[in-house]
């Protein structure tokens, strides 16, 4: 498939987290702010794509049975590498995403486009794949935590919303709420998609 | 050893901090393998069992060879290589001496592997720091936090998976069918052990 | 920059995974699990149902069972004498023969035959509904009829009946037991595959009690676990519900007929008509008749020939 193809399918089509099912650890945990959530995004690609491109350039040499821990390890140097940095210049983005910057190497979506794409396919290619996949992880964390945060704190990035004296549902911003922001966004988009295909599949 | 401590960790690790529930880590199984309650008790076993060895391991990988030569930075990679590696041979063990354990809890383990609650309770391990005397975690309380962590691990996911099994027989609309529901319902779940922040041992 | 640093951690992290990689080398030599060959080529010909009729966990774990345990050849109901003679080629050991059972519900209590205590509204599941004080049904031991042996079937041969109970359709069973499993009555049991008459009731109580929940149900006469009903024995009391010992050669006949409630259940007259039915009923009371009558001749013949 084309470039546009390629960068775009990781938006929405496919995304990591909506459709594939896959960093969900993660989405549910950082997600009580849109600051966080950028954050954890951009970290997140920025492993992805080194990993990736990594992985693609060495798939010709690497053992096929023992290629799993092989890459784990990539990833998790990667993961070190953006770890470290995030310590040095952003340390409070680093304590508010806590325990979950070193998580990043077990993130499935990470070790899922390794082995699903970035194995079989061009350097470019697979570049292509871990920036769009990333920034649809993004979008996703994004979503989640906008409303979490604009519900739960009625900030937005920060900013009051409603007034300093807001007293919204706290629960949106703890573990409930992330869970029940999942499942609601979950049922949206199979809500919308049974409404696509009963329009296209005739009357029911 | 100091039993206060050990209490503590047990207490926090199943109801305040519950790894699942409230800290998590281990929710790609928690949805994926609570569909029936046999299978969410085996997980559960094999969940216990990978995270009390991967304590024991990672302390002493941490405290003998990272700490020794100024090389903390790199306990990730350590980590995941140890635990990686643990798992494999777990299931090399289990497949050879355990054939009947191997085929009740053996398609769990290369599972397990990538599960954030190891790790994340590897790394816990490491970075907790007692309030009452500044302490980092000791070698007992380290693999018993990996114990507990795994028992409350289990709890939620028996308790998801009896709920999700009687949720098949329910009218629901045809968007919440399936995961939707499971992450409602684990939202309750979740807002059930809430109620147990703020109790107090001493 | 200090050099020293970096090669103390390439070091030590080379180190890790030489030493990681060199246990598990060793591991893998060390726990070698050897695969019989026979066990790849007994787990082909099993049907792949992975039912666990056969007690062992799926058919790969039978097929363990049998090369390293040496579990009994004919086990499996589903794949029926081929799989036992063609595993039995494998073992190199004689062929023996399974008998093919069946299930069946051993319930007569239609919607019309069995009356309700209450209305129930809750999940549509026997499972479910069997914790409301048993179900909503007046007899303790009858089908709630919502089906979880339907959906436990795995082999597409029941249904549910219009009347409220589950059908077994003979030519699909094959035996493996789910529905005697998923029902929490245990009113699904099993019979021979050739048997043709079972009793359909499971009603451990008795007389009024029954009569009162069911018109057909068994109230506990004992009638036909008498030896005047069934000579061979092959029907005895288990309290007030009778027994049947399928491994007793016994058309059964004598209990059908005589059970004053027709709680015996023939399968062979589904093929018959109305007036076929009736007709080999009134051959079995003439039958009976003559028999008895020559009986009391006899008794009167030996009586006066002592005198």
């Amino acid at each position: 498939m084309n470039f546009i193809q390629n960068f775009t399918k990781g938006f929405f089509k496919e995304n990591p987290v909506f459709v594939i099912g896959l960093g969900l650890c993660a989405t549910l945990a950082v997600t009580t702010s849109l600051i966080n959530a950028i954050g954890m995004g951009a970290a997140t690609t920025f492993v992805l794509i080194g990993s990736s491109v990594l992985v693609s350039i060495v798939k010709k040499v690497t053992p096929n049975d023992i290629r799993i821990p092989i890459f784990v390890v990539m990833i998790a140097t990667f993961t070190t590498i953006v770890d470290l940095s995030m310590k040095a210049w952003f340390p409070a983005l680093s304590s508010s995403l806590g325990i979950f910057i070193p998580l990043i190497v077990v993130n499935c979506i990470i070790l899922g486009r390794a082995e699903a794409y970035a194995f079989k396919n061009s350097i470019w290619d697979s570049a292509v794949d871990a920036l769009g996949m990333g920034v649809g992880f993004t979008i996703a964390l994004s979503l989640m935590s906008g409303f979490r945060e604009i519900i739960g704190s009625g900030t937005f990035f920060g900013f009051p919303l409603f007034g300093s004296g807001y007293k919204g549902p706290l629960m949106m911003i703890l573990p409930p709420g992330g869970f029940l922001m999942l499942g609601l966004i979950l049922a949206f988009i199979n809500w919308n998609r049974l409404r696509k295909s009963n329009k296209s599949g005739g009357a029911k | 050893m100091n039993i206060t401590h050990l209490v503590m960790i047990a207490i926090g690790s199943i109801f305040l901090n519950n790894f699942v529930l409230s800290r998590f880590l281990g929710i790609c199984p928690f949805v994926g393998v609570s569909k029936k309650l046999d299978s969410a008790v085996g997980m559960g076993m094999a969940v216990i069992f990978v995270m009390t060895l991967a304590s024991f391991v990672t302390y002493l990988v941490y405290y003998y060879v990272l700490v020794p030569y100024s090389l903390e930075y790199l306990n990730t990679i350590a980590f995941i290589l140890t635990i990686a590696a643990l798992v494999q041979f777990i299931e090399m063990f289990m497949k050879k001496n355990m054939p009947a354990l191997y085929s009740a809890l053996g398609i769990f383990l290369p599972l397990i592997t990538t599960n954030c609650a190891v790790l994340g309770v590897a790394i816990l391990n490491i970075d907790s720091v007692w309030a009452d005397d500044g302490t980092h975690y000791t070698f007992i309380e380290s693999i018993w936090n990996g114990f507990t962590g795994g028992v409350g691990f289990t709890i939620a996911l028996v308790i998801m998976a009896g709920i999700r099994e009687k949720l098949e027989f329910a009218d629901l609309p045809e968007s919440m069918k399936g995961l939707p529901i499971a992450f409602v319902t684990s939202a309750l779940i979740a807002m059930a052990f809430l109620g147990f922040s703020g109790m107090k041992i001493m | 920059m200090d050099i020293g640093q970096i090669l103390i951690a390439l070091v030590w992290i080379g180190l890790l995974g030489a030493v990681f990689g060199a246990i598990l080398a060793y591991a893998s030599k060390v726990f070698a699990v050897e695969v019989d060959p026979k066990v790849e080529k007994i787990s082909g010909i099993l049907p792949q149902a992975n039912c666990g009729a056969c007690g062992y966990p799926g058919c790969s774990g039978y097929a363990n069972g049998i090369v390293s345990s040496g579990a009994e050849i004919n086990l499996c109901s589903p794949g029926g004498k081929d799989v036992v003679d063609k595993i039995a080629e494998i073992m190199g050991v004689a062929a023996k023969d399974s008998v093919a059972m069946v299930a069946y519900c051993a319930c007569n209590g239609t919607k019309e035959n069995a009356k309700n205590r209450f209305e129930y509204y809750g999940p549509k599941s026997c499972s479910s509904a069997v914790f409301v004080s048993g179900g909503h049904k007046m007899c303790d031991y009858g089908c709630l009829g919502f089906g979880d042996c339907v959906e436990a079937c795995l082999f597409g041969a029941m249904g549910m009946g219009e009347d409220g109970l589950p059908f077994v359709d003979d030519g699909k069973c094959v035996g493996c037991g789910a529905c005697v499993k998923a029902c929490p009555k245990g009113i699904m049991k099993m019979m021979p595959k050739g048997a043709k008459v079972y009793l359909a009731c499971n009603s451990k109580a008795k007389g009024k009690e029954v009569t009162d929940a069911c018109i057909v149900g068994c109230i506990g006469c004992k009638i036909c676990s008498l030896p005047k009903t069934t000579p061979s024995g092959a029907i005895k009391m288990n309290g007030d519900l009778p027994v049947v010992n399928y491994d007793i050669e016994d058309t059964l006949t004598g209990a059908k007929y005589k059970c004053p409630k027709g709680c015996f259940y023939d399968k062979g007259d589904e093929s018959k008509s109305e007036d076929q039915i009736a007709k080999e009923k009134e051959d079995f009371k003439a039958e009976e008749a003559k028999a008895s009558e020559a009986a009391k001749k006899a008794a009167l013949e030996k009586a006066a020939a002592e005198k």
